[in-house]
Parts: structure tokens; sequence; C-alpha cells
């Protein structure tokens, strides 16, 4: 039978091997029937190719013989074999799970079906690109397990990512983030907030969060915080060059001011609390007079509302531009990005240029496939000072910002607070206007990230295939400062100066990877080598902007130097490390139903000493798909059930704060200002550095169970994760003994703590017809941490304080509490509910009661009648029990709406942007150092006197910071056929941000660290978009 | 086969990569590029830090590259004289403090705990010094130049002098003379004293002789004057409180100190004897061209009488805890007023209590105190005193209601960056003026308060001789005919006042912590004065190091 096709098929060919038929055909969604514009269509073993038209229509000359692959983005391929005909009726499944049937894992790929770990993949959804500047923005609360937080509204600002709650420390929290095979070394590029700022987030094809420990152990000793993998998009073999576009217009502004006094209020407040006295007889009364007189005298006349001032409706835009296609068998992608984001405080605002090409050719009938990235970026940054945030809050609202009285001509014509010798009063609260105007504070950063990825299937061995990756880093990142003389921070020597990082990233791995099927078994075997070096180098200048009498010879002529000139050669830095590993990881599976997979990494760290160098990181996991068994597959009612264990231990060596050799003996030379003098020579001096020989990895032990659910062929998915990690050998700057180190705290392998949680997530299709789809997803997450060993001692209450505020620590570590608790005095109140504040009149109206005494005001702890720093106790922490997101997307004909909601449950916040207005006593007023200081109103409800400085450090200021945010709103209409070029586009409207429902009185419940400090607000944005298609 | 060929050669060069890695294995063992640091030991440069251990706080100056770890935030805030100052001054009857830091608020008021960040950081920084100096001495071991003989003398001179701080606050310490990974035994404050009176006898001859050092580095006068010192409270640190039986040590039975009146007094007679000798000028020694010539000063004659002074300059040698502490925290600008201490810095904390003004004018005329004297050195007569270097204007008043409010209590003016010959100082922010922290003053009273306790006199040289020599500089009207301790004991109050040694005196005389019978303002957080308990006549050991080293225990009653 089989002999007799195959001379037909000879004899057919003999006929018409060079006959060609025309054919002609559509491309539609099998599931809707909408036809797909844009789908690629090739016949097999040629360059012939075409793409389909706005009707999905397609016309091609073909052999009758011929097969053609049809293929369009998030659909599965397909293979329609011509025979003959002439018109065909193509219909595309769509691809059910995300990114297709593979998800990246570390050093390969997995099918989403096989993984064993936790893991979880995700594509941009493409009706949101756009939306992002930065790359985080796309997976910020879609992902359950991982947190997101924003460092602020500063435009282009960085971001906190944490994956299942921190597992470390004083060692790096931050997940392992991988580009393109290349893993980034976490320090972020200067002038440049953002890690991911270098990726256009228009490229990414996919995210790939890897959880567990079974998942991320192949990556080691850097994996104990999560890995998040980026794969870049990529042209197609034999496609014809696609162009498109996708802009947006934003305006941003100002979600919430606080409301402080406007200048009226602030006279009636200044008038009552410093009324003089009526007919003074006394001395003591007379001088009262006076002295209540000339702060009257201190006010101004006008109304000015600073934070309106300093803020502004920000305008921003977003171009990108992308060719895709394939030339020849060499597919390619070409994009290039703009930025201009203005921020909503006056003067911020930040450019970037981002280019990518990405070239994938393969060779040999794909036996050897490349994959070619280059990625490079351009960003300038224009940064406020930050403190106008508080300034604005706090500056007197009834001053003008400008003056023309000759006074204020030495600061710019802006009004200041000055002194008697109407000189600058450097205590006081600066112009927040003149601030912003008179400092230049300008970074400028490159950026270039490329790799290299060749993968061959050898020739005689197909089941055996090499890899290796080269990839590299490198950036440089200057800042430019300057400050004018007439600027009231630097007046009147002014300052100039520069700072500069630059550092590269190199990296190299190779595997081998050996796959095998023998009947039920299957078998895929991965051994490597990895190499890593990471390097970093910097250093800055300042100088005052005129010179002064620097060799104190009595003139200041060009012998002399510039105030406080500190030179570059004084501050250069260096610093490297390298990271070596070999790693091998086994799949096997049995019948498709029992998966297991084991890795085991073993790495080599620089920043260890030789003897404890080398640490090995194994991991196992096993998934049973119980769907795949007799008894469930009849009934079809499991399209997926999945159940997963993973057990695995991992690594962290990576403690930015703490250098590159803690376990090196070195010397520290000082600079110029920590000079020692003997007789009259400058000396250096040099200074043995504490370091620990014994330092190690941190570990830490992942359990993890697992369940994914699929029904109605997925058109329903869920899963459900709970994890148990537990670090040991915390990597930890710890109390050593006096005397046996230069430093009573050294860097140790001391402590342990864990993290407990429950994951669950659930995405599902209500309705999905022709003309109406909707798309919903669910995340919920609870973690718990907890601290279970702090030292090596056995002293009960040892507690490390953490969290400095401007008066004093307000978090500590101790055991048997989450990390970074809150560590505050237990406040008491009154009668009516109100704080009750040390040394406050008990009466106001009756001087007799006397005053309110410490014990009056917090709570006695240790019961020895004395309120000191023991009594204080623990009280919630900055991270959230529960934390949620919830998506939906609504498409119906050419309409679509979306909308992104998130909340954070049980997270509390230390309100120190209360706390350090809280005194509305005479003094928190007219401070007696020669200045008013605004208050926010609700700051007047409290009506603390400023009368015990211990009041900041009560749990009055530690608030419950739970909110519900909506992260965006969408509308969009899709269009085809446009001007003839446009083969299709999205017109939308998306707002950012619009609200945030919460009890917490700050500006914002959401700050990474859990201390509200007059933040730049994040702003709400409204952005038109659009997208174009050619 | 061409192509086979060639993918052969791909393969074979994936192959060389894999046989060339175990080479990049080595690539781990590195050794520091960042320029700012090495790994070789600089004698001379590590002979420096020493000392600026006591005036500068990191490697960067005024801030950055800290030495020492603290659960203070800012780096200025831990400085050594800075935490030590506030711990003698803060405490006593002389100094109060307007901030709201809970580790001020409890000195103020005599309520610290073992988690007080001033007690806790002047430990750390005490235990740098010594730390360092184990290091250098091993170093430099069996070495016998000269140069490094007289290092080695003087490196253990400052560790004893640090060893001497930690006897005197905290008594009962670990100790230890290699810097090793084995915790070091906690040392009872007696066995302590020993060892400091050994120390001190044993490099003494190695140190330069009087007034022939470097300027900056102390010499045997240095040494005597510490003898002195140590032997004048030999009492107190020699006293044995009954304590029970702990993991690490047996029950011990309450046994008296012994008193050293005799070699205090043979000690302060020889800085009395040596080259040097009272400066003519008070105030001088408070000035920023305090090191005379070496700042350039023809006027300024104040190094003739300090013996160890801890360096500043407003470029080379900058702090936020050293001489721009003393003269930032006790002024502040009032509008209406030019800045007249010489930087613009303005902190309004430190000021006096009510009680140490009294102490120079006990019987003051009606209205003295509200005569609105910007100057109280101007109040003539026979209260004149020269060290009353107090702002008595109206914008302050003497008594101190609230704590918080720096213009409750007389500002101090006794510090300044401000130069006798009237030069521009170094930098508008930062200070010259460096610390007089041993002056030949001392040993005078020393040489008297000995005497009159009983000490025998050396060549004949009576007490109120000696007491009149500091007397007669402040006001050549005043000297005294008679002297009894209680005379001693404010006359130290006038002449040293914020100088950080008021606890030690106050102690010494019993009137410290326990029922004392002598309150001050504010003394025990109340405004009339109260006791507090006894024990707090030592500092408790802090509660990391208490953690971290199985050897200690902590002292009574905290």
């Amino acid at each position: 039978m089989r002999a007799l096709a195959t001379v037909l098929a000879l004899f057919a060919l003999g006929l018409s091997a060079n006959a060609q038929i025309t054919v002609s055909g559509i491309v539609k969604d099998a599931k809707t029937g909408e036809p797909i514009l844009g789908a690629s269509i090739l016949e097999k073993g040629t360059n012939n190719g075409i793409i389909t038209n706005f009707d999905g229509a397609f016309t091609m000359t073909v052999t009758p013989k011929g097969t053609l692959i049809v293929r369009y983005l998030g659909y599965l391929p397909q293979e329609i074999p011509v025979s003959g005909k002439t018109t065909l009726v193509i219909q595309l499944e769509e691809n059910v799970v995300a990114l297709g049937e593979v998800v990246a894992i570390g050093y390969g790929t997995v099918k989403k079906n096989d993984a064993t770990g936790s893991i979880t993949a995700i594509k941009p959804d493409k009706l949101n690109r756009g939306l992002a500047t930065n790359a985080q923005d796309l997976i910020t609360g879609k992902i359950a397990g991982v947190v997101v937080t924003s460092s602020d509204g500063t435009p282009g600002g960085g971001a906190t990512i944490r994956i299942r709650g921190g597992s470390s420390l004083n060692a790096s929290n931050d997940p392992l983030i991988v580009i393109d095979g290349l893993a980034m070394d976490n320090q972020g590029i200067k002038g440049v907030a953002n890690l991911l700022s270098a990726v256009n987030p228009n490229d990414i094809e996919s995210f790939t969060v890897l959880k567990d420990a079974s998942a991320t152990a192949i990556y080691g000793s850097r994996a104990s915080n999560g890995v998040i993998i980026i794969i870049t998009k990529k042209g197609e073999k034999n496609s014809k060059p696609r162009i498109s576009y996708d802009g947006t217009f934003s305006v941003s502004t100002i979600r919430k001011e606080i409301k402080v006094l406007t200048g009226d209020e602030f006279r009636k407040v200044v008038n009552n609390l410093f009324p003089g006295v009526a007919n003074p007889v006394t001395d003591a009364e007379k001088s009262v007079n006076k002295s209540d007189s000339t702060t009257r005298s201190k006010l101004g006349k006008a109304n000015t509302n600073w934070q309106d001032q300093v803020y502004q409706t920000a305008l921003s835009q977003d171009h990108n531009l992308n060719i895709m296609g394939g030339y020849k068998n060499i597919p390619y992608r070409v994009s290039f990005g703009y930025t201009n984001q203005q921020g909503i405080i006056k003067t911020s605002n930040f450019e970037r240029f981002l280019g990518s090409v990405s070239l994938s050719p393969s060779f040999f009938d794909d036996h050897l496939k490349m994959n070619l990235n280059a990625k490079g970026m351009h960003a300038k940054n224009r940064y406020a000072d930050g403190g106008v945030v508080g300034n604005a809050l706090s500056m007197d609202p009834t001053q003008q910002v400008t003056s023309s009285d000759p006074l204020y001509a030495r600061y710019g014509g802006y009004w200041q607070w000055l002194t008697g010798n109407n000189r600058i009063n450097t205590n006081a609260t600066n112009n927040p206007v003149a601030t912003l105007n008179q400092k230049s504070d300008i970074s400028n950063s490159n950026d270039f990230i490329g790799s290299a990825d060749i993968d061959y299937k050898f020739h005689f061995l197909p089941e055996m295939r090499a890899h290796l990756n080269l990839g590299m880093e490198s950036s440089y990142g200057i800042q430019n400062l300057y400050l004018d003389t007439v600027a009231a921070s630097d007046a009147p020597f002014g300052r100039k100066g520069w700072d500069k990082i630059s550092k590269y990233n190199k990296s190299l791995n190779f595997y081998l990877q050996y796959t095998k099927e023998l009947g039920k078994h299957n078998f895929d075997i991965m051994g490597g080598y990895e190499w890593q070096h990471f390097y970093r180098d910097g250093s800055n200048e300042y100088q005052g902007l005129v010179k002064t009498d620097t060799n104190l010879d009595g003139v200041i002529n060009s012998t002399d130097d510039y105030y406080n000139h500190i030179y570059p050669d004084k501050t250069r830095f260096a610093t490297e490390n390298y990271l070596v590993s070999f790693f091998g990881r086994l799949n096997y599976s049995y019948g498709g139903k029992y998966l297991t997979t084991f890795t085991l990494r073993n790495d080599g760290s620089s920043r260890f000493n030789s003897a404890n160098r080398w640490g090995l990181f194994p991991a196992a996991a096993l998934a049973w798909k119980i769907n795949e068994e007799e008894f469930l597959k009849e009934k079809d009612i499991f399209s997926d059930l999945k159940l997963r264990l993973g057990y695995g231990i991992t690594g962290q060596q990576d403690f930015p704060l703490l250098g590159d050799y803690p376990y090196i003996p070195v010397y520290t030379t000082s600079i110029q200002g920590a000079f020692y003098q003997f007789d009259s020579t400058y000396v250096t001096t040099s200074r043995p550095d504490a370091y620990n020989a014994k330092l190690k990895w941190e570990q830490t032990t992942t359990w993890n169970a697992g369940l994914d659910i699929g029904i109605l062929n997925n058109r329903i998915t869920a899963s459900l994760d709970y994890y148990y990690r537990v670090t040991n050998d915390l990597i930890n700057v710890v109390s050593v003994p006096s005397g046996t180190n230069f430093r009573s705290k050294v860097i140790s392998n001391v402590g342990s703590l864990n993290n407990k949680g429950v994951e669950f997530s659930l995405t599902a299709k209500p309705v999905a017809t022709k003309d109406f789809s909707w798309d919903v997803s669910y995340n919920l997450t609870y973690n718990k941490n907890m601290i279970t060993k702090l030292t090596t001692g056995s002293q009960e209450g040892y507690i490390v304080e953490t969290g400095g505020t401007f008066q004093g620590q307000v978090q500590a570590h101790a055991v048997g509490h989450p990390a970074n608790s809150f560590y505050v005095y237990e406040q008491k109140y009154d009668a009516n509910g109100k704080p009750i504040e040390i040394g406050a009149p008990k009466d106001p109206k009756n001087t007799a009661a006397g005053n309110y005494k410490d014990i009056d005001a917090f709570v006695d702890m240790n019961h020895d009648s004395i309120i000191n720093q023991k009594d204080k106790y623990f009280y919630h922490n900055q991270n959230a029990d529960f934390t949620m997101g919830l998506s939906s997307k609504i498409i119906y004909k050419n309409f679509d709406f979306s909308f992104t909601l998130r909340a954070s449950i049980g997270n509390y916040m230390y309100n120190q942007v209360e706390a350090s207005y809280l005194d509305v006593g005479k003094k928190g007023i007219w401070n007696p150092l020669g200045f008013f200081s605004n208050k926010p109103a609700y700051s007047f409800n409290t009506n603390f006197q400023g009368t015990s400085t211990s009041t900041f450090l009560s749990d009055y200021f530690v608030q419950d910071a739970s909110f519900l945010r909506c992260d965006n709103i969408s509308i969009g209409y899709s269009f085809k056929n446009l001007f003839k070029v446009i083969s299709g586009g999205r017109i939308y409207v998306t707002v950012q941000n619009p609200f945030v429902f919460t009890k917490y009185k700050g500006v914002d419940p959401e700050i990474y660290g859990g201390i509200d400090s007059n933040k730049y607000p994040r702003p709400m944005i409204s952005i038109l978009g659009l997208s174009l298609t050619f | 086969m061409k192509k086979y060929i060639k993918n052969i050669s791909y393969i074979m060069s994936l192959v060389c990569i894999v046989i060339f890695a175990p080479s990049c294995v080595n690539d781990l063992n590195v050794t520091p590029i960042n320029p700012k640091v090495t790994q070789t030991f600089n004698q001379d440069e590590v002979f420096a830090k020493a000392y600026a251990g006591f005036a500068i706080t990191g490697q960067e100056g005024p801030a950055g590259n800290i030495d020492i770890d603290t659960e203070i935030t800012d780096e200025g805030k831990s400085a050594l004289y800075r935490c030590l100052w506030n711990c003698n001054e803060l405490t006593t009857d002389e100094a109060i403090c307007a901030w709201g830091d809970a580790e001020v608020i409890e000195l103020n008021t005599n309520t610290w705990s073992s988690r007080n960040p001033t007690s806790g950081s002047i430990y750390d920084r005490f235990y740098f010094v010594i730390s360092i100096s184990n290091h250098f001495l091993e170093k430099t071991a069996g070495m016998t130049d000269a140069a490094t003989v007289k290092q080695r003398a003087e490196i253990r001179f400052l560790r004893a002098l640090s060893y001497y701080y930690l006897l005197d606050l905290f008594g009962n310490v670990p100790f230890t003379e290699v810097v090793s990974l084995i915790p070091p035994k906690q040392i009872k404050r007696a066995a302590l004293f020993t060892y400091i009176e050994k120390e001190l006898s044993e490099c003494e001859a190695d140190m330069y002789e009087p007034r022939t050092a470097p300027y900056y580095r102390v010499d045997k006068v240095a040494n005597w004057l510490l003898r002195s010192r140590l032997y004048l409270n030999a009492e107190v640190y020699t006293a044995v409180p009954a304590t029970p039986a702990s993991a690490n040590f047996p029950a011990v039975s309450a046994s008296p100190g012994t008193p050293r009146w005799n070699d205090a007094a043979i000690y302060a007679k020889k800085v009395i004897d040596s080259p040097y000798k009272l400066n003519p000028s008070y105030k001088q020694l408070f000035m920023a061209d305090n090191a005379g010539s070496i700042d350039g000063s023809s006027i300024n004659t104040a190094p003739q009488e300090i013996i160890f002074p801890i360096a500043a300059d407003g470029v080379k040698t900058k702090s936020w805890g050293a001489s721009l502490f003393l003269i930032g925290s006790t002024h502040i600008n009032i509008t209406g007023v030019t800045p007249n201490w010489g930087t613009k810095e303005n902190w309004g904390g430190n000021r006096a209590r009510a009680t140490l003004v009294k102490k120079f004018f006990p019987n003051a005329p009606a209205g003295l105190f509200t005569s609105n004297k910007s100057d109280l050195t101007t109040v003539g007569g026979a209260l004149k005193d020269s060290r009353a270097l107090f702002n008595g204007s109206s914008d302050f008043s003497l008594n101190i209601t609230t704590i918080s409010e720096f213009k409750q209590g007389y500002s101090i003016i006794k510090f300044t960056n401000v130069r006798a010959d009237g030069k521009p100082s170094h930098d508008p922010q930062f200070t010259d003026m460096d610390i007089p922290f041993m002056r030949a003053a001392e040993a005078y009273l020393t040489y008297a308060e000995a005497v009159v306790r009983g000490g025998a006199t050396v060549n004949g040289y009576d007490a109120l001789t000696a007491f009149n020599e500091v007397r007669k500089r402040a006001n050549p009207a005043t000297v005294k005919t008679s002297i009894d301790l209680p005379t001693i004991l404010d006359e130290k109050a006038k002449e040293f006042f914020f100088e950080g040694q008021r606890r030690t005196d106050l102690i010494r005389f019993g009137k410290y912590g326990g029922a004392t019978g002598y309150t001050w303002d504010w003394k025990g957080g109340t405004v009339a004065g109260s006791n507090f308990k006894a024990e707090f006549n030592l500092f408790p050991l802090p509660a990391g190091d208490l953690n971290a080293n199985p050897n200690l225990d902590q002292n009574p009653g905290y």
C-alpha cells in the first residue's frame, strides 16, 4: 500500500513538476468565524509566501501537491495540503494556553502542561500595549504571589518586586531577572531608577515567573527570591515585513493633595496663638506683648497654595514603531521607542530612546538555530528636588512666591525666610518654587544589552542539543548637578558637579540536552556550565561655583580652589564579582501522566572565601496529570487537572550594601575631610575594616504543593499553591562580641526566618461568541513572614531596630515577629478618644490640673513606672496579609473595555507625614528659629502641642493602609483598512490610577518600606492611544 | 560532507568552551579592585586612625563610610566626643538638650535603658579604638626603631585611655588585648583599674618628653594627667558592690574602694611642674585658632595649656560630632542677631541648667538674671568671672519649664569658631576649633582636691595655692583664703562646664545617682529635681554586646 502510494506520488511529480495553480482562500478564527488579517501563509519547503488581507483573504500560486503552512500569533499553526484545490477555508484554533504550548524555564523550555514547578507565564495583553512605560507595569497585580510596588510617581521611576515575601533580611530580596538568557545584576543604571528601563514593554513576548524552588533551583544561588524570565519578540521566517505603530499621548494630574491651611486660615491661627496682652502692665506682660506682636508682624498678606505652585498638569507621549518579518530564513524584528514623560512636579522630566534588533536565523534544516538580540537605550532624566513635596506643605501660605523687595534679589527674587542679617535662614523651610527653578539635576544614561543564543541539534544524534548563550550588559550613566549661587540650599557658594557609574555584566552559559522517548518513558536530561562577571566603577566631583581663600593667604586668586572641591580621584570606587556554576536537570515522565523533575546546581561565588565558596542546590518535583488517567479521560470534564509537589534549596549571595569582598581583610584609606593632623601636616588615615572569613551562602528551603485545574476546554483554569519557605544562615549584619572584630556588627550567617503562603489564581472566559467575548482573571495571595532566630546568643528580647524616620527608628526585627514590624509605644487616649500627649495640660482651662506625664500617654509595658525604649511593642507590619488582583476584558464587535483592580489587605504604614506636622502648638506654628510652618488641616483635629517628641514613636501614626486600587480602565475601538495603507488599528482611551479606596490618611497607601515620607505622588494619568498595523 | 565538517567545527568550538570552563573557576579568586582599599598594613596611617577615632566618625568626613555600627541613624550623632559629652553632661547639673531624639531625652531625665543608642555608640567607639590599637600593636610587635617605639607607647596610652572611659562609664566590660574571634572575658572594674595603672606606668618611658611631641600627639604629661584622674577616682573605681553568683562569676560580698589621694597629688603635681601652663586667656582655649602657631595665629597662646587636643579643621578634618557639635548645638540664630560664633550651624540644643549658672552667681543681686546681658563675663565686681560665658539676654530665661524650649536656659558662648587674631576660619560651616580634651588646669584642681581629701602635699605645695592659680585667671580679685570640698566641686563646674567631665566629679562627690541630698533642675525628670537610682552611676552594657558575648553579666539595676 505504502509502496503504491510512493509510486503514485512519483508519477504525479513527474507529470506536474512545474505546473502551478492559483489558490485563493480565507483564514478564519475557528471559534468566532472572524476573518484573520495578517496571517502568514507559506508554501512548505519554499520561500513562496503571502499575508492575508483585511478580509482574511489571500490568493497565491502554488504547486497543486504542495502544503501550506498557516501561522498567526496566538493561534496554533496549521499545515494544509493543497491537494489540487483552488479555494480553501482555513480555520485556525486559538492557542488557549498563553505562550503557545511552551513556557520558558531556566536553560530551556517546557510544555506548559508538563511543568512540574510553580510557574506562571503571562503574555502581555496586546490591547494594553502602550500603557506601560516600564516592563514590570505589565505584571503588576496580574500574578499571584508577585507584588510590584512602584517607588513613587517620579517619571521613569523604579519599582520593588517581591515574590512570595522576602526571604532575606540584609541580603537582597529582589528576584533574579533573566532577559533573553542574560541574568541581570539587579544593580540598576545610574540615572535610571528602573532596572527594566532598557527593555521596551512593546518588545516583550512573554514573562515567566518561577516561584517555587523546584523551578528556580536551576538558578541556584540567586534564586531564593524567585526568577522572572523575559523573552522578547522575534520575527517569523519567510514573512513579509509588517510594520506597526503604537503611540500614546497622556495627561497626568495629581490625584490628591493634602489639605493645608490657606493664608487666611493661617493668619487666624497665628492671631489666636499670639494675641499679645491687652493692657500690659508688668515687665513680663510687656515682654509677651512685644514678642507676640513681632511674631504677628512676620505674617504676609498673600494666599498662596504652595502645592498648586509645585505641581503641574503633565503631558507625556510615547511612540513605538516596529518592523518584523523574515528575509528568507532570517526572521527579524526591529523596533524603536521614544518616551517623553513630564512629571507632575514642575521641572521633572524623563526622556528615553529605545532601539532593539532581533535576528533569529536557522541553518541546516533547523539543526542550527541562532537568536541574536541587541537592545539599546539612551535616557535623559531631569529630577525635581524631592524636598519640595514636604516644603509645599509647610511653606508659609501668607507669603508670595516672588518678591520685588531688593532683599530677595540675592536669592533670585524668590521670597525666602531670612535671618536678622538678611541672609537665608538655613533652618527654615525653603521656598519650594525657588528650589525647583534654581536646581538643575540631570542624568544621561546609556545601556546596551546584547545576547547571542546558539542552539545546535546534532545531525548524527537529533535527540541531542547543544546550547550556547553569550550575553552582556554594559551601561554608563552620569548625573550632572548645578545649583546657582542664589539657591537657598547652597548660597552663597552654589554647587555643581557630577556623579557617574559605569558597569558591565558578561555571561556565558552552555548546556547539552538529550531527549529520548522509550515507549511510555520520556527522558530529558540537561547539563551545563555558566560563567558570569559583574563589574562596576564610579566617581564623582563636586565644587562650589566660586573660589574661596583655600590656601589661607588672605587673598582669593588663581592659587585658590573652589569652595568645598571634592576631586574624582578621591571618590573613585570599583568593584567586581564572579559566579561560576555547573548545573543539570533530569525530566522523566511516564505515560504522560507522572512527571518528575530533578535539578542540581553547584554555584561558586567570588563573594566567599575559597573554603565556603561552593554551594550545592538540589531540587525535586513530582506532578500527576490526573486528567490523563483513564477514569477521568473519558468523562472529558477536565481539560487539565494536575497535582504538583516540589521541594528545593536555593541560595542567596547578593548583598548590595555590603560590598563584594566581605571576607577579605582590607584597610580603607580616608579622603579629604577625614584626614587627621599632626603638627601642620594633614595625614591620610587607614582603617582596618571588619570582615568575616567564614561567610557563606544563605539557604532557603521551599516546599510547595499545587493543583492546576482546567475545565471546559480550558475556558476556566485555576491554580492553587501552598508554600512554606525557610531561610537559614541568613546573611545578616549582627552584633559580634566587642573586641573580636573592627566593628560591633559584622555580616554573618546568623538567623532564620520563614514565609508561609497560599496563592490562588483563576482565569475564565465566561462569554466567547463571534461578537462578544469576556475574559476575566483573578488572583489572591496570602503570605506570612516570621523571624525565628536572629542571633547566636540566647538573650531574650534581642531586637534590631530598623526603619529610620526623622525622629528615631519605628521598625524592628525580632524573633516571633515578621521582619520590619513596627516597634512603637502604645498610645493612650483621653475620654474624648483623643491621643494623650506627654507634657500637654490635662485641662487647658485649668492649669492647676497639671500636665500629662509619660505614663499617662503611653502604656508602661514593663511596669517599671518609667517610659523608655524598653516600653516599645510590636504592632503590625508593612506587608499585606492578602493581596488580590482582578482583570476584566470585554470585547463587543469593534469595541473593547477592560480594567484592572488590585487590593491589599492588612498592610500598615507609619504616617511620617502626619507625624512630622503634628505640632500645632505655638512652637509648631512659629518656630523659634524664626519661621512659620503651615500644617495639614487634620493636625488641628488631633491638636498635638509638640510638648513631647516621644509622640512621634506612638502607634497612633501606624495606620491601616489596606487599599483597593484601580490600576487602569480602558475603552478601545478597533478598525480595519483605513486609507489603503493601514490594514488595521485601534484607538483607545485609558485612565490609569483613577481611584483608590482606603482608610489611610496620607496621600497614597502604597509605599514600599511602610514609612510614608512625602513621596513624589503617583499621578492619575489619562491616556489617548493609537495602534496601527500597516 | 563539507556541510558535516562545518558542523563538526561548531561542535568542536563548543567542546572547547566546556574544556576551558574549569580555568574560569579560578576567576573566583578575586582581590579587591577598589582604589580606596588596600590589603597592605600602612603603619603610619593606621597609627593616625587611632587618634582620628577620637575626632571623626568615618573615612569620608564629615559623614560617610562610618567606622562603627550604631543604632543612631545619623552618623554625626554617634561621634566619640559627642556621645561621651552627652553621657557626662546631659545627665548632670550642667547641661540639658532641647532635641527630641529619644536617647537625648533619656539622658536629660536620667531614664536611660540598655538600648540607649548614645551610651551604646560611645561603647562601640572606644572598642573601635581598642581594636585598632590591638591590631597596631600586633602588627608592629618586636619592632625597635625609635619612631615605632614612640608610636607603640602612644597607642598603648590611647588604648588605656579608652579603657579608662569604659571603666568610668560602664565599670565591668569585656577585656581583650588582641583582635581574635574568641569572645573576650568580662573584667571587673577594680581589675581593670589595675590594668590601666600598669599600662600607663609601662608606656610612660617610651612616650615623648613634655612638649616635644608633634602637636596633636600626646606626651608624658598626658600620661601623668590621666593617672592623676585615675587615682583621684580610685576609691570609686575599686569599690566592689555585693553581687550574687552568675554563670560567669561567683558571688562576691561588698568591699569599699581604696583611695589613692597621695598618688593623685603626685601625678597632678608632675603636670603642674611640666612646661604646660595655664593660658592667661580662658576664652582662647575654645577658639578656632586654639592650635596657636600651627593655626597661623600669633595671638592665640592656648597650646601652652592644651595637653591633648582633638583636632578639627573646616576643610581637612570634618565631623558633626566634635567641636562643631559643641559650637553648633549651643547656639541659635535669633532673628535680629548676626551669627558671631563662626559657623552657620546653629542647632539650638544644649544650654545651661539654672543650677550651673547659679554656681557662678550664688548670691546674685536682684535683677541680675533679668538684666539682659548677652555676655555674663561682663558682670562686674566681686561676681566677675571670665569663665561665665553665658548669653543671659532677654531672649533667654534662666529657668527651664519646658526641656524642648531652647530659649529656656542660658545659652553657652564658650565655644566659637572665631579666631583670636580676627582672621577668617577655614570654612563657614565646619569648624577649626580643636577640643581641649585634656588641659593643664585640671591638674591644679585635682591636686587641690587630693590634698584636701587627705593626700600628702608634694614639695610643700599647698592645696589653696593650686586652687587659686585657677581662680586667679578667672578674676584675680576673688582668690580664696580657704577651701573645702564643696568649693572645689563648684569650682570644677565653673572651670570645666560643658567639657565632658561633670558626671565623674558628681559621682566621686556622691551627688549623682542614689539618695544624695543634691538635686538640680530636671534631675530625674522633674522640674524641681528628684533622685534617680544609684545603679545609674554606671551605664548599662549595650543590649547588642550583652547578647553577642555570653561572657558578660549586665550591670546591676538594668
